[in-house]
Protein backbone atom coordinates (compact mmCIF):
# COMPACT_ATOMS: atom_id res chain seq x y z
CA UNK A 1 0.00 0.00 0.00
CA UNK A 2 1.99 2.96 -1.26
CA UNK A 3 -0.27 5.41 0.56
CA UNK A 4 0.65 3.90 3.94
CA UNK A 5 4.36 4.26 3.33
CA UNK A 6 4.43 7.99 3.42
CA UNK A 7 2.59 8.13 6.74
CA UNK A 8 4.21 5.21 8.54
CA UNK A 9 7.78 4.51 9.46
CA UNK A 10 9.54 1.45 10.82
CA UNK A 11 11.55 1.61 14.01
CA UNK A 12 13.10 -1.10 16.14
CA UNK A 13 12.11 -1.33 19.78
CA UNK A 14 14.10 -3.84 21.82
CA UNK A 15 14.96 -5.81 18.68
CA UNK A 16 11.38 -5.83 17.40
CA UNK A 17 10.40 -3.94 14.27
CA UNK A 18 7.24 -1.90 14.64
CA UNK A 19 5.48 0.60 12.43
CA UNK A 20 4.41 3.92 13.89
CA UNK A 21 3.11 7.14 12.35
CA UNK A 22 5.90 9.18 10.79
CA UNK A 23 6.91 12.11 12.97
CA UNK A 24 6.02 10.39 16.26
CA UNK A 25 7.89 11.46 19.35
CA UNK A 26 9.07 9.25 22.22
CA UNK A 27 6.14 10.05 24.44
CA UNK A 28 3.71 9.01 21.69
CA UNK A 29 5.65 5.81 21.17
CA UNK A 30 5.37 4.86 24.85
CA UNK A 31 1.65 5.63 24.83
CA UNK A 32 1.25 3.42 21.79
CA UNK A 33 3.17 0.62 23.52
CA UNK A 34 1.07 1.16 26.67
CA UNK A 35 4.27 1.54 28.61
CA UNK A 36 4.16 3.64 31.78
CA UNK A 37 6.12 6.90 31.51
CA UNK A 38 7.11 6.68 35.16
CA UNK A 39 9.76 4.09 35.79
CA UNK A 40 10.80 3.90 32.15
CA UNK A 41 14.02 4.88 30.47
CA UNK A 42 14.68 5.21 26.75
CA UNK A 43 17.82 5.14 24.64
CA UNK A 44 17.73 5.96 20.93
CA UNK A 45 20.62 4.53 18.93
CA UNK A 46 22.44 3.87 22.22
CA UNK A 47 22.05 7.43 23.48
CA UNK A 48 19.92 7.89 26.58
CA UNK A 49 17.20 10.48 26.08
CA UNK A 50 16.23 12.54 29.11
CA UNK A 51 12.58 12.17 30.04
CA UNK A 52 12.09 15.94 29.99
CA UNK A 53 12.66 15.94 26.23
CA UNK A 54 10.55 12.89 25.27
CA UNK A 55 7.66 14.99 24.02
CA UNK A 56 9.92 16.93 21.63
CA UNK A 57 12.17 14.11 20.52
CA UNK A 58 10.97 13.14 17.02
CA UNK A 59 11.86 9.61 15.97
CA UNK A 60 13.24 8.76 12.55
CA UNK A 61 12.84 5.78 10.24
CA UNK A 62 15.18 2.98 11.31
CA UNK A 63 15.88 4.31 14.81
CA UNK A 64 16.96 1.64 17.27
CA UNK A 65 15.12 2.19 20.52
CA UNK A 66 15.98 0.52 23.80
CA UNK A 67 13.18 0.62 26.33
CA UNK A 68 13.83 -0.17 29.98
CA UNK A 69 11.55 -0.43 32.98
CA UNK A 70 12.05 -0.55 36.74
CA UNK A 71 11.31 -3.99 38.17
CA UNK A 72 11.67 -5.75 41.51
CA UNK A 73 15.22 -6.49 42.57
CA UNK A 74 17.61 -6.74 45.48
CA UNK B 1 0.79 -2.79 66.28
CA UNK B 2 4.29 -1.59 65.44
CA UNK B 3 6.96 -1.10 68.04
CA UNK B 4 8.51 2.33 68.28
CA UNK B 5 11.23 3.40 65.97
CA UNK B 6 14.65 4.29 67.26
CA UNK B 7 14.87 7.71 68.89
CA UNK B 8 15.18 10.42 66.29
CA UNK B 9 18.49 11.57 67.78
CA UNK B 10 20.23 8.64 66.08
CA UNK B 11 19.61 9.33 62.42
CA UNK B 12 21.61 7.80 59.61
CA UNK B 13 22.72 10.38 57.09
CA UNK B 14 23.84 9.33 53.63
CA UNK B 15 24.54 12.10 51.14
CA UNK B 16 21.41 14.29 51.08
CA UNK B 17 19.05 11.90 52.89
CA UNK B 18 18.38 11.18 56.55
CA UNK B 19 17.05 7.79 57.60
CA UNK B 20 15.35 6.80 60.83
CA UNK B 21 15.37 3.10 59.97
CA UNK B 22 18.68 1.34 59.50
CA UNK B 23 17.09 -1.57 57.71
CA UNK B 24 17.26 -1.24 53.94
CA UNK B 25 15.31 -3.72 51.87
CA UNK B 26 15.16 -5.26 48.45
CA UNK B 27 12.02 -5.79 46.42
CA UNK B 28 12.96 -9.04 44.66
CA UNK B 29 11.66 -12.58 45.09
CA UNK B 30 8.39 -11.80 46.88
CA UNK B 31 5.54 -14.07 45.78
CA UNK B 32 3.25 -11.18 44.98
CA UNK B 33 3.15 -7.43 45.11
CA UNK B 34 0.69 -7.30 48.00
CA UNK B 35 3.00 -9.35 50.23
CA UNK B 36 5.95 -7.20 49.22
CA UNK B 37 4.18 -3.98 50.10
CA UNK B 38 2.95 -5.35 53.45
CA UNK B 39 6.39 -6.68 54.35
CA UNK B 40 8.16 -3.45 53.44
CA UNK B 41 5.66 -1.46 55.45
CA UNK B 42 6.19 -3.58 58.57
CA UNK B 43 9.97 -3.47 58.09
CA UNK B 44 9.77 0.35 58.42
CA UNK B 45 12.41 0.51 55.74
CA UNK B 46 12.88 3.88 54.09
CA UNK B 47 15.15 2.80 51.25
CA UNK B 48 14.33 0.00 48.83
CA UNK B 49 16.36 -1.37 45.96
CA UNK B 50 15.01 -1.96 42.48
CA UNK B 51 16.41 -3.29 39.24
CA UNK B 52 16.07 -2.20 35.64
CA UNK B 53 15.11 -4.46 32.80
CA UNK B 54 14.85 -4.27 29.05
CA UNK B 55 11.11 -4.37 28.41
CA UNK B 56 9.71 -7.49 26.76
CA UNK B 57 7.00 -6.09 24.52
CA UNK B 58 5.17 -9.44 24.50
CA UNK B 59 5.18 -9.93 28.24
CA UNK B 60 4.92 -6.79 30.33
CA UNK B 61 5.98 -6.79 33.98
CA UNK B 62 3.84 -5.42 36.79
CA UNK B 63 4.28 -1.78 37.66
CA UNK B 64 5.87 -2.14 41.08
CA UNK B 65 6.83 1.49 41.27
CA UNK B 66 3.43 2.99 42.08
CA UNK B 67 2.88 1.24 45.46
CA UNK B 68 6.42 2.04 46.58
CA UNK B 69 6.12 5.71 45.71
CA UNK B 70 2.74 5.78 47.44
CA UNK B 71 4.42 4.47 50.58
CA UNK B 72 6.97 7.28 50.44
CA UNK B 73 9.93 4.97 49.89
CA UNK B 74 13.27 6.25 48.71
CA UNK B 75 14.31 4.24 45.69
CA UNK B 76 17.76 2.78 45.20
CA UNK B 77 18.11 1.42 41.68
CA UNK B 78 20.81 -1.18 41.19
CA UNK B 79 22.95 -1.98 38.17
CA UNK B 80 22.33 -5.71 38.41
CA UNK B 81 23.07 -7.41 35.12
CA UNK B 82 26.05 -5.22 34.35
CA UNK B 83 29.19 -7.23 33.67
CA UNK B 84 31.68 -4.38 33.51
CA UNK B 85 32.10 -0.70 34.31
CA UNK B 86 30.82 0.46 30.93
CA UNK B 87 27.57 -1.46 31.26
CA UNK B 88 27.13 -0.38 34.88
CA UNK B 89 27.55 3.29 34.00
CA UNK B 90 24.97 2.94 31.23
CA UNK B 91 22.60 1.16 33.64
CA UNK B 92 23.06 3.88 36.26
CA UNK B 93 22.30 6.58 33.70
CA UNK B 94 19.18 4.72 32.59
CA UNK B 95 18.08 4.27 36.19
CA UNK B 96 18.57 7.96 36.85
CA UNK B 97 16.11 8.69 34.04
CA UNK B 98 13.67 5.93 34.95
CA UNK B 99 13.46 6.67 38.65
CA UNK B 100 14.54 10.31 38.65
CA UNK B 101 17.16 9.73 41.32
CA UNK B 102 20.93 10.09 41.28
CA UNK B 103 21.29 7.34 43.88
CA UNK B 104 22.63 4.05 42.60
CA UNK B 105 23.56 0.73 44.10
CA UNK B 106 26.55 -0.13 41.96
CA UNK B 107 26.81 -3.86 41.46
CA UNK B 108 28.94 -5.57 38.85
CA UNK B 109 28.98 -9.33 39.06
CA UNK B 110 29.97 -11.06 35.84
CA UNK B 111 29.81 -14.59 37.25
CA UNK B 112 26.23 -15.86 37.58
CA UNK B 113 27.03 -18.73 39.94
CA UNK B 114 28.40 -16.81 42.93
CA UNK B 115 27.46 -13.27 41.84
CA UNK B 116 30.66 -11.99 43.42
CA UNK B 117 31.36 -8.33 42.68
CA UNK B 118 34.21 -7.47 40.31
CA UNK B 119 36.43 -5.10 42.34
CA UNK B 120 38.36 -3.62 39.43
CA UNK B 121 35.34 -2.76 37.30
CA UNK B 122 33.44 -1.57 40.40
CA UNK B 123 36.18 0.91 41.33
CA UNK B 124 36.35 2.19 37.73
CA UNK B 125 32.60 2.68 37.54
CA UNK B 126 32.44 4.23 41.02
CA UNK B 127 34.98 6.90 40.09
CA UNK B 128 33.15 7.77 36.89
CA UNK B 129 29.69 7.83 38.48
CA UNK B 130 30.78 9.87 41.52
CA UNK B 131 32.36 12.39 39.14
CA UNK B 132 29.08 12.52 37.23
CA UNK B 133 27.16 13.50 40.38
CA UNK B 134 25.78 10.12 41.39
CA UNK B 135 25.35 9.07 45.01
CA UNK B 136 27.20 5.78 44.67
CA UNK B 137 26.68 2.83 47.02
CA UNK B 138 28.89 0.04 45.72
CA UNK B 139 28.27 -3.64 46.46
CA UNK B 140 31.68 -5.13 47.16
CA UNK B 141 33.47 -8.03 48.73
CA UNK B 142 34.47 -7.42 52.34
CA UNK B 143 37.81 -6.00 51.28
CA UNK B 144 39.02 -3.20 53.58
CA UNK B 145 41.57 -1.89 51.07
CA UNK B 146 39.03 -1.72 48.26
CA UNK B 147 36.56 0.02 50.58
CA UNK B 148 39.13 2.75 51.31
CA UNK B 149 39.70 3.20 47.57
CA UNK B 150 35.96 3.51 47.04
CA UNK B 151 35.72 6.05 49.82
CA UNK B 152 38.50 8.07 48.19
CA UNK B 153 36.68 7.79 44.87
CA UNK B 154 33.75 9.66 46.38
CA UNK B 155 31.29 6.89 47.21
CA UNK B 156 28.57 7.85 49.68
CA UNK B 157 28.71 4.49 51.48
CA UNK B 158 30.12 1.01 50.94
CA UNK B 159 28.10 -2.19 50.89
CA UNK B 160 30.35 -5.14 51.71
CA UNK B 161 28.91 -8.64 51.59
CA UNK B 162 28.51 -11.08 54.45
CA UNK B 163 28.14 -14.05 52.11
CA UNK B 164 27.03 -14.58 48.49
CA UNK B 165 23.75 -12.96 47.46
CA UNK B 166 20.72 -14.99 48.48
CA UNK B 167 22.80 -17.61 50.32
CA UNK B 168 21.43 -16.72 53.79
CA UNK B 169 24.72 -17.85 55.30
CA UNK B 170 25.29 -14.85 57.53
CA UNK B 171 28.44 -12.88 58.24
CA UNK B 172 31.08 -15.24 56.86
CA UNK B 173 33.34 -12.24 56.32
CA UNK B 174 33.00 -10.97 59.88
CA UNK B 175 36.68 -10.27 60.63
CA UNK B 176 37.00 -8.16 57.49
CA UNK B 177 33.70 -6.38 58.06
CA UNK B 178 35.09 -5.32 61.45
CA UNK B 179 38.17 -3.84 59.81
CA UNK B 180 36.07 -2.05 57.19
CA UNK B 181 33.84 -0.55 59.88
CA UNK B 182 36.86 0.48 61.96
CA UNK B 183 38.51 2.27 59.03
CA UNK B 184 35.57 3.80 57.21
CA UNK B 185 34.65 7.46 57.30
CA UNK B 186 31.50 6.74 55.29
CA UNK B 187 28.55 4.53 56.31
CA UNK B 188 29.11 0.78 56.02
CA UNK B 189 25.98 -1.11 54.98
CA UNK B 190 26.30 -4.87 55.29
CA UNK B 191 24.66 -6.36 52.23
CA UNK B 192 24.12 -9.90 50.97
CA UNK B 193 24.12 -13.12 52.93
CA UNK B 194 22.10 -11.86 55.89
CA UNK B 195 19.75 -14.80 56.36
CA UNK B 196 18.22 -14.29 59.77
CA UNK B 197 17.47 -11.49 62.23
CA UNK B 198 20.39 -12.61 64.42
CA UNK B 199 22.78 -12.01 61.52
CA UNK B 200 21.36 -8.52 61.12
CA UNK B 201 21.60 -7.83 64.84
CA UNK B 202 25.22 -8.97 64.88
CA UNK B 203 26.13 -6.64 62.01
CA UNK B 204 24.52 -3.73 63.83
CA UNK B 205 26.23 -4.62 67.15
CA UNK B 206 29.54 -4.47 65.29
CA UNK B 207 28.80 -0.90 64.27
CA UNK B 208 27.45 -1.28 60.78
CA UNK B 209 25.49 1.83 59.83
CA UNK B 210 22.72 -0.25 58.27
CA UNK B 211 21.98 -3.62 56.70
CA UNK B 212 20.29 -4.52 53.45
CA UNK B 213 18.00 -7.53 53.51
CA UNK B 214 15.95 -9.05 50.71
CA UNK B 215 15.91 -12.82 50.23
CA UNK B 216 15.63 -13.68 53.92
CA UNK B 217 12.40 -11.70 54.11
CA UNK B 218 10.95 -12.41 50.70
CA UNK B 219 11.20 -16.20 50.81
CA UNK B 220 10.45 -16.65 54.53
CA UNK B 221 7.44 -18.73 55.50
CA UNK B 222 5.69 -15.54 56.56
CA UNK B 223 7.47 -12.63 54.90
CA UNK B 224 5.51 -9.98 56.79
CA UNK B 225 6.23 -11.45 60.24
CA UNK B 226 9.87 -12.00 59.26
CA UNK B 227 10.19 -8.38 58.18
CA UNK B 228 9.02 -7.24 61.59
CA UNK B 229 11.52 -9.59 63.23
CA UNK B 230 14.28 -8.04 61.13
CA UNK B 231 13.19 -4.54 62.09
CA UNK B 232 13.37 -5.45 65.78
CA UNK B 233 16.75 -7.15 65.36
CA UNK B 234 18.25 -4.14 63.59
CA UNK B 235 16.92 -1.83 66.27
CA UNK B 236 18.21 -4.08 69.08
CA UNK B 237 21.61 -4.42 67.45
CA UNK B 238 21.93 -0.69 66.98
CA UNK B 239 20.85 -0.05 70.56
CA UNK B 240 23.44 -2.56 71.83
CA UNK B 241 26.16 -0.89 69.77
CA UNK B 242 25.27 2.52 71.16
CA UNK B 243 25.06 1.13 74.70
CA UNK B 244 28.61 -0.20 74.44
CA UNK B 245 29.03 -3.97 74.56
CA UNK B 246 30.73 -5.50 77.57
CA UNK B 247 34.18 -6.86 76.76
CA UNK B 248 35.05 -10.55 76.54
CA UNK B 249 37.52 -12.33 78.83
CA UNK B 250 38.63 -15.98 78.97
CA UNK B 251 38.19 -16.57 82.69
CA UNK B 252 35.01 -16.32 84.78
CA UNK B 253 34.09 -13.06 86.41
CA UNK B 254 31.52 -13.60 89.15
CA UNK B 255 28.17 -11.96 88.77
CA UNK B 256 27.30 -12.63 92.44
CA UNK B 257 29.44 -11.67 95.42
CA UNK B 258 31.50 -14.70 96.47
CA UNK B 259 30.82 -14.78 100.18
CA UNK B 260 32.17 -17.70 102.13
CA UNK B 261 29.08 -18.30 104.27
CA UNK B 262 28.45 -21.89 103.07
CA UNK B 263 31.85 -22.94 104.32
CA UNK B 264 31.52 -21.26 107.67
CA UNK B 265 30.70 -23.43 110.65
Amino acid sequence: MPGMRTNQMNIVVNEQVIAIPAGSNIEQLLERLESPLKGSAVAVNQNIVSRSTWAEYILNEGDQISLFQAIAGG
Amino acid sequence: MLFNKMPSNDPLVIADKTFTSRLFTGTGKFNDQQTMVAALQVSQSELVTMALKRVDLQRKDDDILAPLIKQGMNLLPNTSGARNAREAIFAAQLAREALQTNWVKLEIHPDPKYLLPDPIETLKAAEALANDGFVVLPYVHADPVLCKHLEAAGCAAVMPLGAPIGSNKGLKTIDFLEIIIEQANIPVIVDAGIGSPSHAALAMEMGAAAVLVNTAMAVAGDPVAMSEAFAKAVQAGRQAYLAGLAGQVNHAVASSPLTAFLQVG
